[in-house]
């Protein structure tokens, strides 16, 4: 294997090394006090949570990766009717912080708690990662292929099962292990909610006894969880295939009578995914008074600079990462890469007070700087923009950069001439997707912020802590209408592909 | 290069917030309290001394969180915090460097800190939040609500520190064996909420025949929509009832400059406590100065005898409630 | 009996109708060529034969059980009919072996084993067994596409144009080994395809489609002697088109008085075409007509040649052919087809 780029490796490591502060801060906390944290995880308290925990991420991953499948399936293989509209639909939750979900849901149902609400709530919160996913998959799968083993006597749901799900497996598997590592690590809407995890424990930890050795044990085995779950996406994940360009055009299946049943029942998922929590959002902004454009103006404008910001950031090292990883592996990439993972599910609050803590007494000139606000966002979501930039930069064939080489461009000339430009749709959409999740976040940036920094979730937070809806209502509206843009961006791609196939 | 272009400008905005970063002003608070409430108190505050300050917002247990972790490097000066519990952590910790006499005295003893780490600034009492459509008898001791008569009409929160604050003077009063018995009572008795202001609006709705909270969510929200429009009512329990507690805001120092002290001073002066009484209904602590017209003044509040700086032992609580399952 | 019959099919997208009132037939073991341009409607008609659509009038009939009509539709998957797609589709995630046992479930696993070599064997290909798709060159892909649809012995295959993907000369050797692997499977098959040397030098029967409808089914030989109208002629070879006149049962035109191949009406008018094998240049200092350009391919050449009124090109064969500036007598072997203008 050749040598990768020295620019690549340095940002892996940089990484890398973040990612490990807060783990290095959990096992400090928990040296300091090994017998207590132990006796913390003996409780069968601990159990309980753990119990609970497992099963809401488990059921929360099928029911997302089945909501996902079917609305990627509706959309790009079949002849629904309006698919295009039913495609941002599928991706409009993703807009939609998971705590205006609950605190939607709740208005209208005010007994809305516990585990169904959880599971509910979550499910339809992740499942666009879910949708995303599988539609580029698809979109990219062989077509053709599809046809030609129906011709081989494959029924229907015999070609899905043989042609259609290994070829989109990875894809699946990559989006599905978002969304259990965000169920992990899920605090504001399970709070309200009123449901047990680990996280809300780790949460009442910290708030309630400043109890920090057992909120790291706890913690420790939030980072347990995360490495068991990676290590089976990636044991049955599947390889990456390449699949040739296919000529000719693709075929819509005709669902004949069932269209407008598949119509209905992706309306109802799409009504709760994202409309039951907008027209609250409404109907709460209706009854505002009293509301300052300006300061909304201003919020606007630091929100999107600090997550245009962070999705730069986040791109440039999840390229990086992807490029030395994917092009030049080695075990040092393989180990880097799983690093930057590893810190997943980890809830912001931990995170955030290891940089505190890291920043306060060790790095002090960065400390309550923009750029240790951007080291935690680095370090939360750099995952979820390494599959999306990853995945075209692994299909790109090598021959390709061969060629380049041989026409004498350097290794780093061929990269960004060659590769990049190839994989820049999906560069763009890993800082479309951490420039979302950044505008949404909530617990990282109230701790790690520039004092006087407000963001439309911090200004979201002030007004629900006093449970002044009507006040939260209209910066919460903003937010979703400002998240909506990259949401859309991320879905624009597979909306443009969708309507080439018919 | 185009590329290179497109970066250059997607990083301006860093380049822009940088400057964003802690200033050397003359005052860092950090303020459990929200912006809304306290902004127009700090701007108050600023025009009469002609200090700068700056002030950091988040929930009093984060800030709480946040200075533990920051330690002796923490750039903070003073600590305005919700709650005791938050401001006990604080001072376990080492973080505060105390209250001078002058200003200390100023607040009755009972509300601030025994060792003078910490001042209280406006008081909150524990009430019931009752429905009069639904509850015909009202408990006349927070013991009564262990009666099976009780089940799933009675919300909590205990997850919030004014509930553990509350539960902590149980434990004085009575001892950790009498209220881990109310506590797994209110495990089968009680319907959980997160804040106590979900607890009011459940009450207004009639979802939730009563509730423990703090007063002053009853008041600012009778201030919002008129006394009249209620459907809620508010009510004590017997003579020092442990029900009764009332708790204090309290704020703290943890780097002595006169800009801090002056700061305090201003919290405790007419125009500061005055200020609490009216925007947010609490009871202002400093002697000779009345609440709002509707509430029952302070004084007749048949509080249980209690030493403040005695809710400190927030974490055999916390056990406590975690033992019945509460948490 | 034939094996297919095509009866009287048409289909309609939306408004535009794509196919107008086909009739084919394809007797066992033969080989028919559909022949269109881009957009002449081949591939719908392929994919009404292998059934992904229904027709709107008219039926299709496999070895005497109706496959496709206007009251149903047999699935793809009940119809026993290979499909060889453009771009060859093999499955990425399976092994050269897998694809090609893809339709062998009914067997045992040993009869597929064997059925998979036997293919093998017969593409050449039975080092390759497990290889993946990505590691192959374009012609095996295509051989191995084949194979993967001939496995379940299937009664028909389609191939949609096949080749077009490879460059010339890879595709004249794939040719060859495509027949014969058809030949020795005893596989009846239609091809579809744009390009004419394909389906004149593959196909035992060729149907010439245009917008929609069959234009003339016949023989390679009969296709492209006997052009039904000036279009095909013209697709079909290099041609040069002379207008004419019917005068004594002969054609007069500015190349001569030609013989007619077709049956013509006295005094009509109308369009000769000529192909360009079909002209003969005599050297001759006296001719009326001079060569005025020529492209020299070693075996053959094609002249230009400036005739009095006309300019024509002209093959002629390579030793011979005249150089650029001759004068030569320009003479048509042989009788043409007459057009009548309408």
């Amino acid at each position: 294997m050749k040598r990768p780029p020295i620019a690549a490796v340095a940002l892996g490591l940089l990484a890398a090394l973040a990612s490990l502060i807060p783990i290095g801060y959990l096992l400090l906390r928990l040296f300091e006090g090994f017998e207590a944290a132990l006796a913390e995880l003996a409780r069968a308290r601990t159990l309980e949570l753990l119990l609970n925990t497992i099963g809401l991420t488990v059921s929360v991953s099928l029911t997302a990766l089945a909501i996902g499948a079917v609305q990627a399936w509706l959309t790009v293989r079949t002849n629904l009717p309006l698919a295009p509209v039913f495609a941002v639909l599928a991706t409009l939750p993703l807009a939609i912080p998971s705590y205006v979900l609950a605190l939607g849901y709740l208005s209208v149902f005010p007994s809305f708690s516990g585990f169904w609400a959880a599971w509910f709530t979550l499910s339809l919160a992740t499942s666009p990662y879910v949708f995303l996913a599988l539609s580029a998959a698809l979109i990219s799968s062989n077509f053709a292929a599809e046809e030609v083993a129906r011709s081989l006597g494959k029924n229907r749901w015999q070609v899905i099962q043989s042609v259609t799900w290994p070829q989109v497996r990875p894809a699946a598997f990559a989006s599905v292990l978002l969304v259990a590592l965000y169920t992990l690590s899920e605090f504001g809407a399970i709070a309200i909610l009123r449901f047990d995890t680990f996280t809300r424990a780790i949460y009442n930890a910290y708030r309630g006894s400043f109890d920090r050795t057992s909120a790291a044990a706890l913690a420790l085995v939030l980072v347990a969880l995360t490495l068991v779950v990676i290590y089976f996406e990636r044991r049955y994940r599947g390889d990456r295939w390449q699949a040739p360009t296919a000529a000719g055009r693709k075929r819509r299946i005709d669902l004949g009578r069932a269209r407008i049943l598949a119509a209905f029942g992706l309306g109802i998922i799409g009504l709760f995914g994202a409309g039951v929590p907008l027209v609250s959002l409404i109907g709460w902004s209706v009854n505002q008074t009293g509301f300052d454009l300006l300061r909304l103006g201003e919020l606007v404008a630091s929100s999107l600079a600090v997550a245009i910001a962070a999705g730069v950031v986040i791109g440039i090292f999840a390229l990086a990462i992807s490029v030395w990883n994917l092009r030049y592996s080695s075990r040092l990439s393989g180990a880097v890469d799983l690093t930057a993972w590893a810190a997943h599910a980890l809830p912001a609050v931990v995170v955030a007070l290891a940089l505190v803590y890291f920043g306060a007494n060790l790095v002090p000139g960065i400390y309550q700087s923009i750029w240790l606000l951007l080291l935690g966002y680095l370090i939360l979501f750099l995952p979820n923009a390494l599959g999306l930039v990853g995945t075209p930069i692994a299909l790109v064939p090598r021959s390709i950069e061969e060629v380049a080489r041989s026409q004498g461009l350097s290794k780093n000339a061929a990269l960004t001439k060659v590769v990049l430009p190839i994989a820049l749709p999906g560069i763009l959409a890993g800082v479309a997707l951490a420039s979302l999740t950044v505008l949404k976040e909530l617990p990282a940036t109230l701790l790690l912020r520039p004092n006087e920094l407000d963001t439309l979730a911090t200004e979201l937070w002030q007004a629900t802590e006093v449970l002044a809806y009507s006040q939260a209502a209209p910066y919460a509206l903003a937010l979703i209408i400002i998240a909506g843009v990259p949401a859309l961006a991320l879905n624009a791609q597979a909306r443009k592909l969708i309507s080439e196939v018919s | 290069m185009k590329l290179r272009g497109a970066l250059a400008l997607t990083l301006l905005p860093i380049l822009l917030l940088s400057g964003c970063s802690a200033e050397d002003n003359a005052l860092l608070v950090y303020s459990g309290r929200s912006e809304a409430l306290l902004g127009p108190l700090v701007e108050k505050f600023e025009q009469e001394s002609g200090l700068d300050v700056e002030v950091r917002y988040a929930g009093s247990a984060e800030l709480a969180a946040q200075l533990l972790e920051e330690g002796e490097n923490s750039p903070a000066d003073v600590f305005l915090a919700q709650d005791a519990g938050a401001l006990g952590a604080a001072a376990k910790a080492g973080l505060l460097t105390g209250i001078p006499d002058e200003i200390y005295s100023l607040v009755p003893s009972g509300y601030s800190a025994a060792d003078q780490s910490w001042v209280g600034v406006s008081g909150r009492a524990r009430v019931l939040v009752y429905d009069p459509g639904k509850v015909s008898e009202l408990p006349v001791s927070i013991f009564d609500l262990e009666d099976a008569s009780w089940q799933g009409r009675i919300g909590i929160a205990p997850t919030n520190a004014s509930f553990q604050a509350f539960v902590t003077a149980m434990r004085i009063l009575h001892g950790d064996a009498r209220t881990l018995a109310w506590l797994e009572a209110m495990k089968v008795n009680a319907v959980i909420y997160e804040k106590n202001g979900a607890i009011l609006e459940a009450v207004e709705a009639g979802q939730l025949d009563a509730g423990l909270i703090n007063h002053y969510y009853w008041y600012a929200r009778a201030k919002d929509v008129g006394q009249a429009q209620m459907n809620s009512r508010l009510a004590q329990f017997q003579a020092a009832d442990a029900g009764n507690l009332v708790n204090v805001a309290g704020v703290g120092i943890l780097n002595s400059t006169d800009a801090a002290e002056q700061f305090v001073s201003f919290l405790l002066s007419e125009t500061g406590q005055q200020y609490f009484a009216q925007e947010t209904r609490e009871y202002p602590l400093v002697e000779g100065i009345s609440p709002a017209d509707e509430l029952t003044p302070l004084a007749d509040i048949p509080t249980p005898a209690i030493d403040l700086s005695d809710l400190d032992t927030l974490a055999e609580t916390l056990e406590l409630i975690r033992q019945a399952g509460l948490i | 009996m034939p094996l297919l019959e095509i009866n009287d099919v048409s289909v309609s997208f939306g408004d535009t109708e794509v196919l107008s009132g086909i009739t084919l037939e394809l007797e066992s073991k033969q080989l028919l060529a559909v022949l269109g341009a881009s957009g002449a409607g081949k591939s719908t008609l392929m994919r009404l034969i292998a059934g992904f659509d229904s027709v709107g009038a008219g039926s299709i009939v496999l070895d005497g059980e109706t496959l496709s009509d206007t009251s149903k539709t047999v699935a793809p998957e009940k119809r026993s009919i290979g499909i060889v797609p453009q771009d060859s589709a093999l499955f990425p995630h399976l092994n050269v072996g897998q694809n090609i046992g893809f339709g062998l479930s009914a067997l045992s696993k040993e009869a597929k084993a064997e059925r998979v070599r036997e293919l093998l064997r017969l593409i050449r290909m039975e080092e390759f067994a497990s290889r993946m798709p990505q590691e192959l060159s374009g012609g095996q892909v295509q051989r191995v596409a084949l194979a993967r649809a001939l496995a379940p012995k299937p009664k028909l295959v389609l191939l949609d144009e096949p080749f077009s993907a490879l460059d010339a000369e890879l595709r004249g050797q794939l040719r060859e080994e495509v027949r014969q692997v058809l030949r020795a499977e005893g596989a009846t098959a239609v091809l579809v395809t744009h390009d004419q040397e394909e389906a004149l030098s593959l196909a035992d029967r060729v149907a010439v489609l245009r917008e929609g409808k069959i234009i003339q089914v016949g023989s390679p030989s009969e296709i492209y002697n006997s052009p039904a109208d000036v279009g095909i002629a013209t697709f079909l070879g290099e041609s040069v088109l002379v207008d004419g006149k019917v005068s004594g049962g002969k054609i007069l035109t500015d190349l001569g008085s030609l013989s007619a191949l077709n049956n013509v009406a006295e005094g009509a008018t109308g369009v000769v075409a000529i192909r360009s094998e079909n002209f003969y240049l005599q050297p001759n200092p006296t001719g009326d007509s001079e060569v005025v350009g020529r492209v020299f391919f070693g075996h053959d050449a094609l002249v230009e040649v400036q005739t009095p009124k006309l300019r024509i090109r002209a093959r002629s064969n390579g030793p011979f052919a005249p150089e650029v500036g001759m004068r030569v007598t320009v003479w048509v072997r042989g009788a043409v087809n007459f057009y009548p203008s309408s």
